[in-house]
């Protein structure tokens, strides 16, 4: 069985350039022989004085359709390891009579003017050039002609299959047709010219009488074989394909290549398009904008997005996303799916070009497989940052440290955010760093101040300062605001983004470890970042804490303890909510001069264990505005592990305020 | 080269040879022979040397314009040009000159070579092939637009032949 490099999509390889130059070589060296490398001869057919150029082209043409015939009828070549062009009949019937009005003018075709010009031809060489410009003239005229261009599209048409015929047939058919075309050549040479030297020898008796029986012969095979060629392969997507797998999306657990491309050009809301591939791999070539995540770290990475949006998950090719897929299924992740033939798949269907396609491509699919093309060629960061930001040591979300944070910075998918008050980011801040105000996360929602903004309001936040969901974010600060970052932390957790950190020991450790500084503004370019449809799970309003007062939830008041206790308040009442336990946020940070770090983990663990009975204990945190709050989220969830703790948001402003709310 | 010139391969045995290469290319590259892609890569190339911004923004040339000699048919016509150059060089006709009636002159000879192939430039992009990619290539697989576009440039021709055939009258 031959496999061509069309076959193998290798036509675009350098080995490909090679062969098509030896292969020139023999098509110049024919045309020569042929004694095309003369316009006068090649002109001659229009004026019937010397037929040379029907009866090479003819006999080529019958020659390589017999050769070819029969070892696709033998089976030693499939029928989709050669390229068949689409048959645009407008476009093919006008351009071939212009075409032919240039040929008789100029006396010359591109091949043959090849030739010509190797002999000499200055004509041939004239001709060229002009022929380069007619290239030229059709793109700059090609939105005028593009209709003339795509006029007549059919497909891939095989002419026996359009007259109904077998393919035995119709090329018995052209055979006979194509000899006697030899002996009218003959006659007509003769009687314009006195030439037709082949007319009645024995050499074209037996030439045509090889030809005729060759063509023959092909009836001896089943016609099924020899007309397997005729079935033209599919089209890349029929219209409305797209639709219809969006109709069947919700039961199905695969996406197929061409759908999953232009949802992740147009940018959907929710997809989330995971590469579970080595890390290597993945920093080679991935689909743009899809995140990478190690098969082991899946059922992690995808918790917070559980039935939220769309996940598809992608390899090389379909037997671990499939794995993964199902063990997520069973795990109750009902938003996962996989990408059909995987990788390779997508790599054939959607980015191999228009022109490499057997079977029917027309205009408006090259145009989609055009704009498949440039989308996903496109890195999905600059291209002087090709290596994508490596996995920090600690699981994410979690605490990375300033070196980390130095060696990654300036790669793809890192984005730092200095969360410090502008005037000392104006100063001077980590390169490429942006400034964010942390309060500008929090607003008035429903009368209560100090809100964590909805999904939808960070969401486009985020798209402002250009941050895409697979980014990994990573939280600056000073001081020991701490705080700050964990607030712009749980901005992250209701939007459903995995990979932020929080930058350990914030920028005074940057400082200390001597790591580049500068005052420029980064270049963000804006995002589409999605938001997530549902709500999260994590915040809670005063009802549910009133449902769960009492033993099976704890309740930590995180503010000092003097408010805690009531001896100092800033609210209406004074105290707590009843039953809540208090552990000032303020006691997990490092002491004074390692400022901006957190108390060992050991240390916050034994803290911690003397408060909530298990891991899976419902824990809720709360302080005045949600701000401390959000430390001891960070460390209850992402640093110790708890599995089960939710954030009071509104805290002790709206308890205080309430007055049907009980106080202890 | 003092010698009188080989005399032309004989039509029907050259043809045999022809359809050999284009059989061999079937077989190795999956698809047939052709050359005015390469013209028109070579076109998209000076013209993007000229104005880059105009190519990459071109619907037509812009799908190329990253690297557009680097396409297997530019090749393909590379070595068109240079089997040519062998073949002719062992027949001995290299002969520099404009080819001609006598009684046309070389510059009017040179014009219609010129406008000539600006047509088929153009029209072989239309089509999307020329003698080659579309007549020779596409009929040797039957296929149907190449057949007619076969007859169609036949038709053109002699449509065209008795306009200009003072350039061939000696």
């Amino acid at each position: 069985m031959i496999e061509t490099l069309y076959g193998s999509g290798r036509l675009e390889a350098p080995a490909a350039f090679l062969l098509a130059l030896l292969l020139g070589g023999g098509f110049g060296f024919a045309l020569e022989r042929a004694g095309f490398g003369s316009s006068r001869r090649l002109a001659g057919i229009f004026y019937f004085r010397d037929m040379a150029v029907l009866k090479v082209m003819f006999t080529a043409v019958v020659t390589a359709m017999l050769g070819l015939s029969y070892l696709q009828a033998l089976g030693w070549i499939g029928p989709d390891q050669v390229y068949l062009m689409p048959s645009i009949y407008g476009a093919q019937i006008v351009g071939g009579l212009v075409f032919g009005a240039g040929f008789v003018m100029g006396g010359w075709c591109p091949g043959t003017a090849a030739v010509g010009a190797a002999s000499g031809k200055l004509d041939a060489l004239v001709f060229l050039g002009g022929a380069v410009l007619g290239g030229v003239l059709f793109n700059e005229l090609f939105t005028a002609v593009a209709p003339l261009y795509a006029w007549g599209d059919s497909g891939v048409s095989m002419a026996f299959a359009a007259l109904g015929m077998s393919r035995a047939g119709f090329a018995f058919l052209f055979v006979l047709v194509a000899v006697g075309c030899f002996w009218g050549a003959e006659i007509v040479e003769r009687r314009v010219s006195g030439t037709g030297e082949f007319l009645g020898s024995r050499f074209l008796k037996a030439f045509s009488l090889i030809l005729v029986v060759l063509a023959a012969g092909l009836f001896i095979f089943p016609s099924g074989r020899g007309a397997a060629a005729a079935a033209a392969p599919p089209a890349a997507s029929a219209p409305g394909e797209a639709e219809l797998l969006r109709g069947v999306e919700a039961a199905a657990d695969h996406v197929e290549p061409e759908d999953l491309a232009d949802r992740m050009m147009r940018g959907e809301e929710g997809l989330l398009v995971v590469d579970v591939r080595p890390a290597a791999e993945y920093a080679g070539f991935r689909l743009r904008g899809a995140v990478n995540v190690p098969i082991a770290e899946l059922a992690a990475f995808l918790e917070p997005r559980r039935n939220q949006g769309t996940v598809v998950l992608y390899s090389n090719g379909m037997v671990h996303p499939a794995q993964a897929r199902d063990s997520l299924a069973r795990a109750g992740h009902a938003n996962v799916f996989i990408l059909t033939d995987g990788l390779e798949g997508f790599a054939e269907r959607c980015l191999k070009p228009a022109s490499l396609r057997p079977g029917a491509v027309t205009p408006a699919e090259a145009a989609r497989i055009n704009a498949w093309r440039a989308y996903f060629s496109k890195p999905d960061a600059p291209p002087a940052r090709p290596a994508r930001v490596e996995a920090p040591r600690a699981e994410l979300p979690g605490m990375v440290s300033a070196g980390w944070l130095a060696a990654n910075l300036g790669r793809a998918g890192l984005k730092a955010v200095d969360l410090r008050e502008q005037k000392d980011y104006n100063g001077g801040h980590i390169p490429d760093s942006l400034s964010l105000h942390p309060e500008s996360l929090r607003g008035n929602v429903g009368g209560l101040p100090s809100m964590l903004l909805p999904a939808g309001m960070l969401a486009e936040h985020f798209s402002l300062m250009g941050i895409e969901p697979a980014d990994t974010v990573v939280f600056a600060f000073s001081g020991d605001k701490l705080r700050d970052a964990t607030l712009a932390g749980m901005a992250c957790e209701r939007l459903g983004h995995a990979r932020w950190a929080v930058l350990d020991g914030g920028w005074e450790a940057w400082l200390a470890g001597r790591h580049p500084t500068d005052a420029l503004l980064p270049a963000a370019r804006r995002s589409k970042y999605p938001a997530p449809a549902a709500a999260d799970r994590f915040t809670v309003d005063y009802r549910t804490v009133l449902a769960e007062l009492g033993p099976g939830t704890v309740i930590i008041d995180v503010r000092p303890a003097d408010f805690y206790s009531g001896k100092k308040r800033d609210e209406a009442r004074g105290g707590h909510i009843p039953g809540a336990v208090n552990r000032d946020f303020a006691l997990d940070l490092a002491p004074k001069g390692s400022a901006g770090s957190l108390m060992p983990t050991e240390e916050l663990a034994a803290a911690y264990a003397a408060l909530i009975p298990s891991k899976d204990s419902p824990v809720i945190v709360h302080c005045r505005t949600g701000h401390q709050a959000s430390q001891t989220f960070f460390v209850l969830k992402h640093v110790l592990g708890y599995r089960s703790v939710r954030w009071y948001d509104a805290g002790w402003t709206e308890w205080a305020a309430r007055a049907e709310l009980p106080v202890e | 080269m003092s010698d009188e010139p080989k005399k032309y391969m004989n039509p029907y045995l050259a043809g045999v040879l022809l359809g050999l290469v284009l059989l061999a290319s079937f077989l190795i590259l999956g698809a047939g022979l052709g050359a005015s892609s390469g013209l028109a890569r070579i076109g998209a190339f000076a013209e993007g040397c000229i104005f880059p911004g105009h190519v990459r923004a071109s619907e037509y040339f812009g799908k190329w314009a990253e690297n557009p000699l680097g396409y297997y048919l530019v090749f393909m016509l590379a070595g068109t040009f240079l089997g040519g150059l062998v073949s002719a060089l062992l027949a001995g006709r290299i002969k520099v000159g404009v080819e001609r009636g006598a009684a046309f002159s070389a510059r009017n000879r040179l014009l219609l070579a010129l406008v000539g192939g600006v047509i088929v430039g153009f029209a072989s992009r239309l089509a999307q092939g020329c003698t080659s990619g579309q007549a020779l290539t596409g009929s040797a697989l039957l296929l149907s637009g190449s057949l007619v576009f076969l007859i169609c440039v036949f038709a053109g021709g002699y449509a065209a032949a008795w306009f200009v055939r003072r350039q061939w009258h000696d």
